[in-house]
């Protein structure tokens, strides 16, 4: 059997966000993943940090499947880290070979970065707490425009399809002396794999339209959801858009 | 009786031009188990995208249960004809396999409760309960391949049309799924065309085989095709193992009258054979087993 680097592995645990309305869930988080990354301070990114830490902790996904997609994504955000203090104006901390640090760079670096890793670590809770086509149909249900619907649950399907077909061909050219070095070759038989695999996706593509039509696809395939919110449901949209206006209010309030 | 695919003068062109179909004729009875056997590029899967519209032919007509095919609606087609694709990649496409079996009941417009009935029927009695929320990937191919099945039987079509449905399966869900078609076809009375290369699986899954090659070569009980030898050199067509085994034995000097196609057949063959000669059957070698043999040789030789 392949190994699938799913994202919704662990949706069969139990845990208040794993029992959690796929609609609300959704709808609430996002709310709040919008606060998190509009946050204007770094004292309340730090709050938001923390809040999107214990909701991954109430949601009982474990710390190193959280870890590896919280990785990839922390690449991105160090860049930020790095060139901000250099490029932001403002109070030097220190300067060599003519490139100064700011302090209010400094600052700014962080915020982004902490409003960026609060941001990725709510999606975990949102999308991983539930099986991956249960949090389609929720967004279909929230009305997302159903062609997107469908490239989602194509997408969704076929992914995995692609993935072993691609591991196949990859064999295949491992069986036959196929090295990966930095060459030319290799980047142009790695190339050709690729074509290869396009060419075949295509084709697939026209087999799949077939047996779609032979089941009387209509461009509108509808599916049965069975969703229903609970009292709890309730409790816990009220906590996390109650948590995310407050991240948005409170700096007016204390002006005020 | 009557006919459930009445297909004439058939011809199809490949957009590139080269001739797929030449004037194929067909007719296939209400109930009937047809298998469709033909060399590879022989326009097999080509003919059997046209029995529910997905390809038009260039001339000719279908008609399902008397009705031209070209006039009916979509609708209409996807409720009589079910189609089995080759590859359960294909025709799994939801991501879960409850909403795949629920995906043709849908589109027939049936209410929520009447789909959920058609879905577990079909889970049931192709043995699947328990599958309803997998994922196709986390399926082995066999199970795929029962998938499909169940996806297409819960439409309840009267017309089912498979493409190799036997292909890749180890022989435990082979001899399963066989067991499942002919059920379907003796309980449902469904009607049903099967593109295949197994021959050994032929005998179990057909009453009449149209040989194809672009155009219709020959129609005919398995009996008659088998013994066809010309007709199964020219087209680089095979007969079951149990047929060979027994021409083999007839070299031999087994007096069998009717060479039996399948290992029931050759169970009740055998019986009868050792009880008309005395309890025994004999093999020896005579003057002419090597010649024999020889011949016997050649006529599966395709050069």
């Amino acid at each position: 059997m392949v190994e699938y680097p799913e994202i919704d592995k662990y949706s069969a645990l139990d845990s208040p966000m794993h029992r959690f309305d796929p609609r609300a869930k959704i709808v609430a988080f996002i709310v709040l993943i919008f606060a998190v990354v509009l946050v204007p301070n770094l004292k309340l990114a730090l709050i938001a940090l923390i809040g999107a830490i214990l909701f991954l902790i109430v949601s009982k996904l474990p710390l190193r499947f959280a870890l590896q997609h919280i990785k990839w994504v922390f690449l991105f955000v160090v860049p930020f880290i790095v060139i901000m203090p250099f490029t932001v104006p403002g109070t030097e901390i220190f300067s060599f070979f003519g490139l100064t640090m700011t302090y209010e760079g400094l600052e700014y670096g962080i915020l982004v970065a902490v409003r960026a890793l609060s941001a990725v670590i709510l999606v975990l809770p949102m999308i991983a707490t539930s099986k991956f086509n249960v949090t389609i149909k929720a967004l279909g249900e929230l009305k997302m425009p159903n062609m997107l619907v469908q490239m989602f649950m194509f997408t969704y399907r076929y992914i995995f399809v692609f993935v072993v077909e691609f591991q196949r061909t990859w064999r295949a050219m491992v069986a036959r002396g196929f090295q990966l070095k930095t060459n030319l070759y290799a980047l142009k038989m790695i190339g050709r794999a690729l074509g290869t695999l396009f060419v075949r996706s295509y084709e697939r593509g026209d087999r799949v339209y077939q047996a779609l039509r032979a089941r009387g696809y209509t461009a509108k395939p509808k599916t049965l959801v069975e969703f229903k919110m609970r009292a709890s449901d309730y409790v816990w949209t009220a906590v996390i858009i109650g948590f995310a206006v407050s991240l948005l209010v409170v700096p007016f309030v204390e002006v005020l | 009786m009557r006919e459930a695919i009445t297909v004439r003068n058939l011809s199809y062109r490949y957009p590139d031009g080269s001739q797929a179909l030449e004037d194929v004729n067909m007719e296939v009875y209400e109930g009937e188990r047809i298998a469709v056997v033909g060399p590879n590029g022989a326009g097999k899967t080509t003919f059997m995208l046209h029995l529910n519209g997905t390809l038009r032919g260039s001339e000719g007509q279908i008609e399902i249960f008397g009705k031209n095919l070209e006039k009916m609606k979509r609708e209409e087609i996807v409720k009589e004809v079910g189609m089995v694709f080759q590859d359960p990649d294909d025709q799994l496409f939801m991501p879960t396999i409850f909403d795949d079996i629920a995906f043709g009941p849908i589109n027939l417009g049936l209410k929520e409760d009447e789909v959920r009935e058609r879905v577990e029927k079909a889970i049931s009695s192709l043995g699947l309960s328990g599958y309803e929320d997998k994922s196709p990937h986390h399926l082995s191919f066999g199970e795929k391949k029962k998938a499909s099945l169940a996806a297409v039987m819960a439409m309840e079509p009267r017309i089912l049309v498979l493409d190799e449905p036997t292909a890749n399966l180890d022989p435990r869900s082979r001899a399963e799924l066989i067991g499942i078609l002919n059920e379907l076809n003796e309980r449902e009375g469904i009607t049903m065309v099967i593109v295949t290369h197994d021959v050994n699986a032929i005998p179990e899954l057909a009453d009449r085989i149209y040989a194809l090659n672009r155009t219709i070569i020959e129609t005919g009980t398995p009996r008659e095709i088998f013994f066809n030898g010309a007709l199964l050199k020219q087209n680089k067509l095979d007969v079951p193992d149990v047929f060979k085994v027994f021409e083999v034995l007839r070299c031999f000097g087994v007096n069998c009258e009717k060479i039996p196609l399948s290992l029931d057949e050759a169970v009740s063959g055998l019986t009868k054979m050792i009880e008309t000669e005395g309890g025994h059957i004999h093999l020896h070698i005579h003057e002419h087993t090597h010649d024999e043999i020889e011949k016997w040789r050649s006529k599966y030789e395709h050069h």
